[in-house]
């Protein structure tokens, strides 16, 4: 496994994020002054300047010690199009990064993003709370695991802050799962290895990751209506019974598919939903292949059908003609 | 005689008889008669080739001959096992002990001399000799494996040898917007078919030359004959390029890959004093080493052996670390030219990849005889591996800067910048960036006419200049590439490349016009610095409107392709003879010289015409070449209408023939000559920065911003540390 490294280091430039147990409460570095309306104006200027550097895409170096290319680029667009779009730079991080080089006492800032979110007013009403996530975390394997490769394993391993934002409804399933995966991929590059892939003993890998999250059998079975879990599951505790996804009631594929049977909703009306996600064989076993055969086989004893019932009209009519 | 009856007994046997004896007939006619034809029709000759070199040796002097290739290895090596030892006398005794023991014999010796010792070769006959036991080679593939390919064929269809390609995956497009060979007429296109401003002529033309030379300093009239022309350098053919390889069928004859120079690649003691023009009683050809020397010393490559022929387009000839340039031929010395090509040595002195001891090779990593040139290019050349990368990057990752305090601003900088940019400070002064080819100079030195260098410059903005570059290239060597934030405010070819605005090098090109006027009183000093500095100026108004026209309808898309950066691109122009009915809004076909007149009488026209009675560009003025690839050269330069073929000469007269400068400068991509030192800060964010940001297409809110030194003051604040100077 190779480590992920997202703006993350220990130099004058980098910035040291931190997460969960060790940091949680406190690491509120200016968290208070989260207004984010009220200062969308001033934001903008305020980020300009930081963008001027931060926003080239090659913004990287080689971190000494471990060798790795730890990027400090920020696109702009997936900024402003992320969760934190509407808030300043300087609302997380503190205001003195304002100078170059930055000054070398800030090379220790760390950032969190349980507290800053539990303080926040709706914190209280959320769905799925930042405590939530945090329990879940802790038991997930990222945490619990004594690799090397794991240590210093937080939200930012996976959310990037400056780009990351919640799937909607609506969007293309496959383009989810595909930068969802796209995550995991990036440090677990032995399941590019087709000799050390874990999942070797599943059938149809390409098509499974095509067409599934790694989060979809790698987490714990959760309540219907409730997001996908962050307790992130090792290989020998996930999920290996095809049935899971493969069957009427399919408990984990639901959770993807929050997506997609709205979108289907949406897109093809209650009908269509009715006969293929609940009521009907076709679409239950999820492949179209076998779907097709089914609708071709359908579609034969149609034909079948309409021409026995054409060849008895023709008959019924000769017969008629030779009475007369 | 029954046989026979019986094969044509029945019409259905007669049928297939007739159809075998046709098909026996076709296959003999394209065999023998078709190479004869063909050398009839490009009025060139094939023989078979001698080499004064190639001389058989008796064991005894093949023994003398390894014993002195090996005597410096041997001495070394011996001297080093005895370095602590005694008296100075009983030393050099052991030394000479040792020296003839067989393992030290052995580890000094290279490989041949055992191969051939064991195998009883006494002479070195050429591809003959090396093929007897190389005559198929195992190639490495990128992907890991391996295929064994036929060494001869390999070689000859090699880019090395061609000289051209007729494969697509050109990243070159025509001003007519189409990409090079992405169709499916494909014409072959390299320097075999291509005049350049540079050399001055067609390989066809100028392949090999004797030239009569008078330098001053020779006694009363006394003539030196010197070399000259393309042949010195390309492998391929030896009275002429191999022309049979740029036509859908026929080989080039087996006499002709008997020519095959191996051992200027293969050899560590080649002698490149054997590498000049020679006459024979079938023309003029290039000799070569075909010394059992040279053979015996065959070893892996270096790059010494690519820089024997590469260092003169790289540093150039009168650089003072070409090897090759100090080694000039025992007779018939070879002319060196003087304005550099590009200008960017390959030597540990003036590059730092060099200077580590890296070979061409560890970058441009060959497949079999193919050797990649990189994806990006600009100058048409044929390239064997397109799709191979060749890049800093394979080996620098994207984050090379290591060592200052300002290294992830300096790896931002990558996003935009190549890393040429900042690593090639300067190129040799004697880059030539105008070079007049109409109003020669007499070199009395070497006792020539040469084409008149009217300025020469290494310094950035003058010798070249920086240009955004996707890696696309027009037909004509233009660098393609747009602002990554696009607008059509970037236009080089209406801005940079087809004018010269530095006051330093207008002021220096009138000096020269003033000083060609006393030669050739004809000039219009006034007029002569206009069409120099502001080739457009050349063309008439409605073919300037057809060319602003084509260029947004048909480079615009090739320009916004893919992810543009800054790169240094040498600048070059030349005022050659052109075709003008052949003329469009890039330019008119030029023409080339005949080295052996013009070099000789200075006559420049002389010189055309002499070239133009070249059979094979008789030919190219002729309907069968115009439909085979004129037509469609003439549509990717940028003219619409077809090539004409009305042959500007008559009675020896050129006709609708006159002198011009190309209507843009070329840019050729500089990639060596890499320093250590970057470029400080406010090399270019400042407001006389040698990147001319506006011209580059930048709002003028960002070029402010870009030109605004605050940012540069502070980082130089902080630099300003005792001994904090390092910026890599």
């Amino acid at each position: 496994m190779r480590r992920r490294v997202i703006n993350k280091g220990d130099t004058q430039l980098g910035v040291t994020w931190a997460w969960g147990s060790r940091t949680i409460g406190t690491a509120l570095l200016l968290l208070g002054s989260l207004h984010a309306g009220a200062s969308a104006v001033q934001d903008a200027s305020d980020n300009k300047s930081c963008l001027r550097c931060h926003q080239m895409a090659t913004l990287a170096y080689r971190d000494p010690t471990s060798g790795e290319i730890v990027d400090l680029s920020v696109d702009p667009n997936a900024l402003s199009h992320s969760t934190h779009g509407e808030l300043a730079c300087s609302d997380c991080h503190a205001a003195d990064y304002e100078q170059y080089p930055h000054p070398d006492r800030l090379k220790d800032e760390a950032l969190a993003c349980v507290g800053c979110h539990e303080e926040q007013d709706d914190a209280q009403e959320r769905r799925y709370r930042f405590e939530t996530i945090d329990k879940e975390f802790k038991h997930s394997v990222h945490v619990t695991s004594d690799a090397p490769e794991a240590a210093d394993f937080g939200c930012h391993s996976c959310h990037d802050p400056h780009a990351f934002r919640n799937s909607e409804v609506g969007e293309d399933i496959a383009q989810i799962v595909r930068d969802d995966n796209a995550i995991c991929m990036s440090c677990h590059e032995e399941l590019n290895d087709p000799y050390r892939d874990p999942h070797l003993w599943l059938p149809k890998r390409e098509k499974h990751r095509e067409a599934v999250r790694c989060l979809d059998c790698h987490t714990p079975v959760s309540e219907s209506g409730q997001p996908v879990s962050h307790q992130i599951l090792a290989g020998e505790d996930s999920n290996r019974d095809c049935v899971q996804c493969h069957s009427k009631a399919p408990q984990l594929l639901n959770r993807l598919y929050q997506y997609r049977s709205e979108t289907d909703l949406a897109n093809k009306g209650w009908l269509s939903k009715a006969v293929f996600n609940e009521a009907y064989v076709v679409g239950m076993s999820r492949s179209p292949l076998i779907d097709r055969a089914a609708l071709a086989i359908i579609a034969i004893t149609l034909l079948g059908l309409g021409a026995h019932g054409y060849g008895r009209y023709r008959a019924y009519r000769r017969s008629k003609e030779d009475q007369t | 005689m029954t046989a026979l009856q019986n094969l044509l007994s029945t019409p259905t046997r007669r049928r297939i008889f007739t159809a075998a004896m046709a098909l026996l007939a076709l296959t003999l006619a394209y065999k023998l008669l078709y190479p004869i034809v063909f050398d009839a029709y490009v009025g060139k000759t094939n023989a078979q080739l001698t080499y004064e070199s190639s001389k058989p040796l008796t064991n005894a002097q093949f023994e003398a001959l390894a014993e002195d290739i090996t005597r410096d290895a041997r001495y070394r090596k011996a001297a080093a096992i005895v370095e602590a030892d005694q008296d100075a006398f009983a030393r050099k005794v052991k030394i000479e002990m040792l020296m003839g023991t067989d393992s030290v014999v052995r580890d000094a010796e290279p490989s041949h001399i055992k191969y051939f010792r064991d195998a009883g070769i006494r002479r070195y006959e050429g591809p003959e000799t090396c093929l007897t036991c190389h005559a198929r080679i195992k190639v490495d593939h990128p992907d890991g494996t391996t295929s064994t390919v036929n060494t001869l064929d390999d070689i000859v269809n090699s880019v090395h040898f061609k000289f051209q390609s007729d494969s697509g995956g050109f990243s070159t497009y025509g001003y007519d917007g189409r990409q090079v060979n992405s169709g499916p007429h494909k014409i072959p296109v390299g320097k075999i078919d291509r005049a350049c401003g540079i050399p001055g002529s067609f390989t066809w033309t100028g392949w090999a030359a004797l030239v009569e030379a008078e330098p001053e300093h020779a006694a009363n009239g006394e003539t030196q004959l010197r070399s000259e022309g393309c042949g010195q350098c390309h492998i391929g053919g030896n009275y002429q390029p191999a022309t049979e390889k740029m036509m859908p069928i026929g080989d080039v004859p087996s006499e002709a890959k008997e020519g095959i120079d191996c051992l200027i690649c293969h050899s560590t003691d080649y002698d490149m004093n054997q590498r000049v023009v020679i006459r024979d009683e079938h023309g003029l050809r290039w000799d070569q080493d075909r010394s059992l020397r040279a053979a015996l010393t065959v070893g892996p490559i270096r790059s010494e052996n690519c820089l024997r022929c590469h260092q003169h387009n790289m540093g150039g000839d009168a650089y003072q670390h070409n090897a090759a340039a100090q080694a000039t031929g025992y007779k018939h010395q070879r002319i060196l030219h003087r304005g550099a090509k590009r200008g960017n040595p390959f030597a540990p002195q003036d590059d730092v990849h060099a200077a580590a001891g890296l070979q061409c090779t560890d970058c441009h990593q060959p497949e079999g005889h193919k050797i990649p040139r990189g994806r990006k290019g600009v100058d048409l050349v044929a390239n064997d591996l397109p799709d191979k990368e060749v890049s800093c990057e394979s080996c620098h990752s994207r984050a090379p800067h290591n060592s200052s305090e300002h290294k992830a601003l300096l790896n931002g900088h990558i996003e935009r910048l190549a890393c040429e940019t900042c690593h090639i400070a300067e190129l040799q002064p004697d880059n030539v960036v105008l070079r007049d080819w109409v109003h020669p100079t007499w070199n009395p030195e070497e006792g020539i006419w040469e084409p008149t260098d009217v300025y020469r410059s290494g310094a950035p903005g003058k010798g070249f200049t920086f240009l955004w570059f996707n890696g696309n290239g027009t037909f004509l060597a233009n660098a393609l590439g747009n602002n990554p934030m696009g607008s059509d405010a970037y236009n080089p070819l209406m801005q940079q490349i087809a004018r010269i605005d530095n006051p330093d090098v207008i002021a220096a090109v009138r000096a020269k016009a003033e000083e060609l006027k006393e030669r050739y009183p004809d000039i219009d000093v006034d007029r002569y610095v206009e069409m120099a500095t502001n080739p457009l100026s050349q063309l008439p108004p409605e073919l300037l409107a057809k060319r602003e026209a084509m260029i947004q309808a048909n480079l615009r898309a090739a320009m916004n392709d893919g992810d543009s950066r800054l790169y240094p691109f040498k600048l070059f122009n030349a005022m050659m003879y052109e075709d003008m009915t052949n003329q469009g809004p890039f330019g008119a076909m030029i023409l080339p010289f005949d080295y052996t007149t013009y070099y000789e009488t200075g006559d420049t026209k002389a010189a055309v015409v002499k070239a133009l009675q070249d059979p094979i560009v008789k030919r190219m003025y002729q309907e069968p070449f115009k439909l085979y690839m004129m037509d469609e050269f003439m549509a990717y330069f940028g003219i619409t209408d077809g090539w004409k073929t009305i042959y500007p000469v008559v009675d020896d007269k050129l006709v609708n023939v006159e002198p011009h400068w190309m209507r843009q400068m070329g840019t050729l991509m500089i990639n060596h000559g890499i320093q250590r030192q970057g470029r400080d800060c406010s090399d270019c964010h400042s407001p006389n920065g040698i990147m001319d940001f506006a011209m580059l297409g930048y709002t003028p809110e960002r070029v402010a911003e870009l030109q605004d030194i605050d940012v540069v003051e502070r980082v130089a604040a902080s630099d300003a540390g005792p001994g904090t100077t390092s910026k890599e």
